[in-house]
C-alpha cells in the first residue's frame, strides 16, 4: 500500500512539473534537454490527439472541449483546492489529536537499572508520553529541579517517587496516567526483587506480553473504516451534486445560447450528449483521484489509520461508486437540462432529481455512525439511485461480500443503460425546442 | 446543387411548410425571402435535419445527404449560437475541428477568417464581451471556417452597420464565385438585390416566386417610365394597344408593354399628348416583386 502511495505522489509531482514546463512554452533560457524533451512530448501529444479523434471522433472532441473549458475556469480550480484542503484536514486533524505526545522528564537519584529504564520508557509510550531521564546528583537537587519544573517526576533509588503537586499523579491527563503506570511498574519490580528474582528475571517478567484476545463475533467495523466511509460519503455527495449540476447547466447553456443548433447541424445529438457527460465524467474521475491520492499521501506521512485494516477497501469502493453514481445520474441531469433554457425553469426540474441523492446520503450517513446494522441501507445499496451511498457503507461494515458488491454493480450498470437510452431520446427531442420549458408528456406525444 | 422537394411540416394546427420545392444552384448567391412566419427558418433547419419533416426530402447533388456531406455544410442560425464564455479563437477552431479539420488547419483557417472579417484583434476575447456586430462576424467565421460547399445563413445581415454589411456581403459573393452554394434569408430587400443573382420567395410555406433577380425584376416584360407635361393620369397611354398603366407616381406614369409593342409608337403617342420630359426603360425593384408575389 505504501508503495502505491509513493507512486501516486510521484505521478502527481511529475504531472505538475510537466504542466509548468509546458506552460512556459518557448520562453528563452530553457535548457536544450528540456526543449528536446518538450518537442518529443509535443509530437506524442499531437499523435495522441489524432488517435483520440479516430477512436472517439466527434464525441472525443466534445469531451475535450468540456475538459479544457472547465479546467480553465476558476470554479474548478477553487473547488478542487477546497476539496484537497478539506480532505487533507480530515485526515490530519484526528491524528494530531491522537498523536499529540506529552513529554515527561524524569529525574533519577541513585541507580536505576537499564532494563528498568527501558520498561519505564515503554510504559510511558503506551500512554503516548515520551519519557526521558535526567541524572540528579542528590535528592536536594532533584527537589529543586522538580520545583523549577525542569523535571516532572523524581525516582529516588528506584524505591520512591516524588511529584510537585499531588494532582500531578492522580489527574486524568496523559502525564498523570503515565506517572501512575510508572509507579505500578516500579512497585511490581520491587516486589519481584523482594521475591528473590534476579534483575534479569525481573526484566523478563516485566517484558511479559498480554495474551491475544479473540472474540466469537468480530467488531462491526474499525474506527478507521468508519471515518473513511464518512469522508467518502461526504465526497460522493459533494462531487455527484457538483458534476450533475455541471451536466445540467452545461446542456442548458448550450440550449439557451442556441449553440446547440450549430453543433447539431454537424454532429448527432447522441455524440454531443455523450461527449459532454464523458468530458465532465473524466474531470470528476481526475478530481476524485487527485483527492484520494493526496489523502493517501497525507495519511502515510502523518501516520493516519486511513491505510489500516478495511479502510483502503472502503476507499476503493467509494471511488467505484462515485463513478457508477455519476454514470447513472449524468444522463438524467442532461435530459433535464435539455428541457429548460433558464435558471428559473431548472429549479422545478432539479428538486425531484435530487431527492434520491439526498435521501441515500442521509440514510447512509446515519447508518455508518450507528452501531446497529440498518436494513434500509442494505436495500438502498442495491437500488441504482442510492447504491453510491449504500454500498460503501456495507463495505465499511464488512457486510458485503465481493459477489454482493458485483451484483449491485451489475444492477446499476443495467439501469444506467436503460436510463441513458431514455434520456438520449428526451434530449434529442427537447434540446431544439425553445421558448418555454418542455414538458415530458409533450415529448411522448409528439416528435421534434 | 441543393434541392428541396415537397417539404411539409406541421406544428399542431400550424402549417409551417406546405409542399415547398425549390433549388439552390452553386456558384451564385441566392436570397431567401418571405414575410415573417412564411417558413424560412423551418426550411433552413430542415436542410440540416434540425426539424423533422412530415413529408418531402432535401437532396444534395441529386442524392440523400450523408453525414460526410453535411460536415461540408456551413450554417448560421437566426438566433446565432456561440458559447458565451469561450474565447473567440477557441470557439471557431473547435467548430472547424467538428467539421473535420485537423488542429493545424483549424487554427490556420480561424486566423484567416477572423482577419478577413476584421475581428482578429478580438481573437482572445470572450464571445460575450463582443458587440452584436462583432459576434455576428464571429458567427459567420464559424460557418466559413471549413470552406463549406453549402452555406445557409439565416438573417446574416440583421442589425449590422454598413461596414459590417459590406464585409459580410463581400465574403458571400466571393464564396459563391469560388463555387459554393450560398442561400441566405433577409428582410433587407435592397441589400438582397445588390448581393444576389437569384431569389426564392415563399409565403405560408409555399413557393410564390423564384428565379434570377434580373428575370424577376423585368418579369419577362419591358417597362417604361414616362413623364408628359400636363398629363397626370396617363390617359394617352391607355389608348395605345398592348400598353398597360401599372402605376402612377406624381406626373410619372409606369407602363408595361406587351410583347411586340413598338416603343417608338409609345413615344409618338406621348409626344402627341404633350411635351415628353422623361422616357426611360425601367425594371421593378425587388421590393415590388416581393410585394406582388406575396399579395397574390
Amino acid at each position: 500500500m505504501r508503495d502505491v502511495v509513493y507512486v501516486l505522489a510521484a505521478v502527481l509531482v511529475v504531472s505538475v512539473v510537466v504542466r509548468r514546463l509546458r506552460r512556459r512554452g518557448a520562453s528563452p533560457g530553457v535548457p536544450p534537454a528540456v526543449r528536446l524533451w518538450r518537442s518529443t512530448v509535443g509530437r506524442h501529444r499531437s499523435a495522441g490527439g489524432r488517435a483520440s479523434r479516430r477512436l472517439l471522433g466527434d464525441t472525443g472532441l466534445v469531451a475535450a472541449r468540456e475538459v479544457r473549458e472547465r479546467v480553465r475556469g476558476r470554479f474548478f480550480k477553487v473547488i478542487t483546492l477546497l476539496l484537497l484542503v478539506v480532505v487533507a484536514a480530515a485526515v490530519v486533524v484526528p491524528t494530531l489529536r491522537s498523536s499529540s505526545r506529552t513529554h515527561l522528564s524524569i529525574g533519577v537519584v541513585g541507580p536505576l537499572a537499564p532494563s528498568l529504564r527501558e520498561a519505564v520508557v515503554r510504559t510511558a509510550a503506551s500512554g503516548r508520553v515520551t519519557a526521558t531521564f535526567v541524572t540528579e546528583p542528590s535528592a536536594a537537587d532533584a527537589r529543586a529541579a522538580l520545583r523549577s519544573g525542569a523535571v516532572g517526576l523524581v525516582v529516588d533509588h528506584g524505591s520512591s517517587l516524588l511529584v510537585k503537586t499531588a494532582g500531578a499523579a492522580t489527574g486524568t491527563t496523559a502525564g498523570a496516567r503515565a506517572i501512575h503506570s510508572i509507579a505500578t511498574l516500579l512497585g511490581v519490580d520491587g516486589a519481584f526483587r523482594a521475591a528473590g528474582l534476579s534483575p534479569a528475571q525481573a526484566a523478563t517478567v516485566s517484558h511479559a506480553r498480554p495474551l491475544p484476545i479473540k472474540s466469537l463475533v468480530s467488531a462491526r467495523r474499525s474506527n478507521a473504516a468508519t471515518s473513511t466511509a464518512v469522508i467518502g460519503l461526504i465526497l460522493v455527495f459533494i462531487m455527484l451534486t457538483q458534476y450533475n449540476t455541471w451536466t445540467l447547466m452545461g446542456v442548458m447553456e448550450e440550449k439557451a445560447s442556441r449553440v446547440v443548433e450549430v453543433l447539431l447541424a454537424t454532429i448527432r445529438p447522441i455524440q454531443l450528449l455523450a461527449g459532454k457527460v464523458l468530458g465532465i465524467g473524466l474531470l470528476a474521475l481526475v478530481q476524485a483521484g487527485l483527492v484520494v491520492g493526496v489523502a493517501l499521501v497525507v495519511a502515510d506521512v502523518v501516520g493516519s489509520d486511513l491505510l489500516v485494516g478495511t479502510a483502503p477497501l472502503v476507499v476503493v469502493a467509494t471511488l467505484v461508486w462515485l463513478v457508477l453514481g455519476y454514470v447513472f445520474y449524468c444522463w438524467v441531469y442532461a435530459a433535464a437540462g435539455s428541457m429548460a433554457e433558464r435558471q428559473d425553469q431548472v429549479q422545478s426540474l432539479v428538486l425531484p432529481l435530487s431527492v434520491p441523492v439526498i435521501f441515500g446520503y442521509i440514510v447512509a450517513l446515519t447508518s455508518v455512525q450507528s452501531t446497529t446494522p440498518s436494513l434500509l441501507v442494505t436495500v438502498l445499496a442495491y437500488l441504482p439511485p442510492t447504491a453510491p451511498f449504500g454500498m460503501p457503507v456495507l463495505v465499511a461494515d464488512g457486510r458485503a461480500t465481493w459477489w454482493q458488491f458485483a451484483i449491485a454493480v451489475v444492477i446499476s450498470l443495467a439501469a444506467t443503460v436503460a436510463v441513458a437510452r431514455l434520456a438520449a431520446a428526451v434530449y434529442r427531442r427537447a434540446v431544439l425546442r425553445t421558448g418555454r420549458r418542455v414538458r415530458l408528456h409533450e415529448l411522448v406525444a409528439t416528435t421534434r | 446543387m441543393l434541392e428541396l422537394e415537397g417539404l411539409t411540416r406541421r406544428f399542431g394546427p400550424v402549417v409551417a411548410l406546405d409542399g415547398l420545392s425549390f433549388g439552390v444552384a452553386a456558384g451564385r448567391v441566392t436570397g431567401f425571402l418571405g414575410p415573417n412566419g412564411a417558413g424560412k427558418t423551418t426550411t433552413m433547419r430542415a436542410v440540416f435535419g434540425l426539424t423533422d419533416l412530415d413529408a418531402g426530402s432535401v437532396r444534395w447533388k441529386g442524392g440523400t445527404i450523408t453525414a460526410a456531406e453535411r460536415r461540408r455544410f456551413g450554417y448560421m442560425p437566426e438566433e446565432r449560437g456561440l458559447y458565451p464564455s469561450m474565447l473567440v479563437r477557441d470557439q471557431v477552431e473547435y467548430l472547424g475541428r467538428l467539421h473535420g479539420l485537423s488542429p493545424a488547419d483549424a487554427a490556420e483557417a480561424t486566423a484567416h477568417w477572423l482577419e478577413v472579417l476584421q475581428v482578429v484583434d478580438r481573437a482572445t476575447s470572450k464571445v460575450e464581451s463582443l458587440s452584436h456586430g462583432n459576434q455576428q462576424r464571429v458567427q459567420l467565421a464559424a460557418a466559413l471556417v471549413h470552406q463549406p460547399d453549402l452555406l445557409v445563413l439565416d438573417e446574416p445581415l440583421a442589425g449590422l452597420d454598413p461596414t459590417g454589411i459590406d464585409a459580410i456581403g463581400r465574403v458571400l459573393v466571393e464564396r459563391a464565385q469560388a463555387g459554393c452554394c450560398v442561400l441566405f434569408s433577409s428582410h433587407q430587400l435592397d441589400l438582397v438585390e445588390d448581393l444576389c443573382e437569384a431569389v426564392v420567395i415563399i409565403d405560408h410555406g409555399r413557393l410564390v416566386a423564384a428565379g434570377g433577380v434580373d428575370e424577376l425584376a423585368t418579369g419577362g416584360t419591358r417597362r417604361l417610365a414616362v413623364r408628359v407635361e400636363g398629363d397626370r393620369d396617363g390617359a394617352w397611354a391607355r389608348a395605345v394597344p398592348g400598353v398597360r398603366v401599372s402605376e402612377r407616381k406624381g406626373s410619372e406614369v409606369r407602363l408595361v408593354l406587351d410583347e411586340g409593342v413598338d416603343s417608338d409608337a409609345v413615344l409618338d403617342a406621348a409626344r402627341r399628348a404633350g411635351q415628353v420630359t422623361e422616357f426611360v426603360f425601367t425594371r421593378r425593384r425587388l421590393s415590388e416583386v416581393f410585394r406582388e408575389a406575396v399579395a397574390q
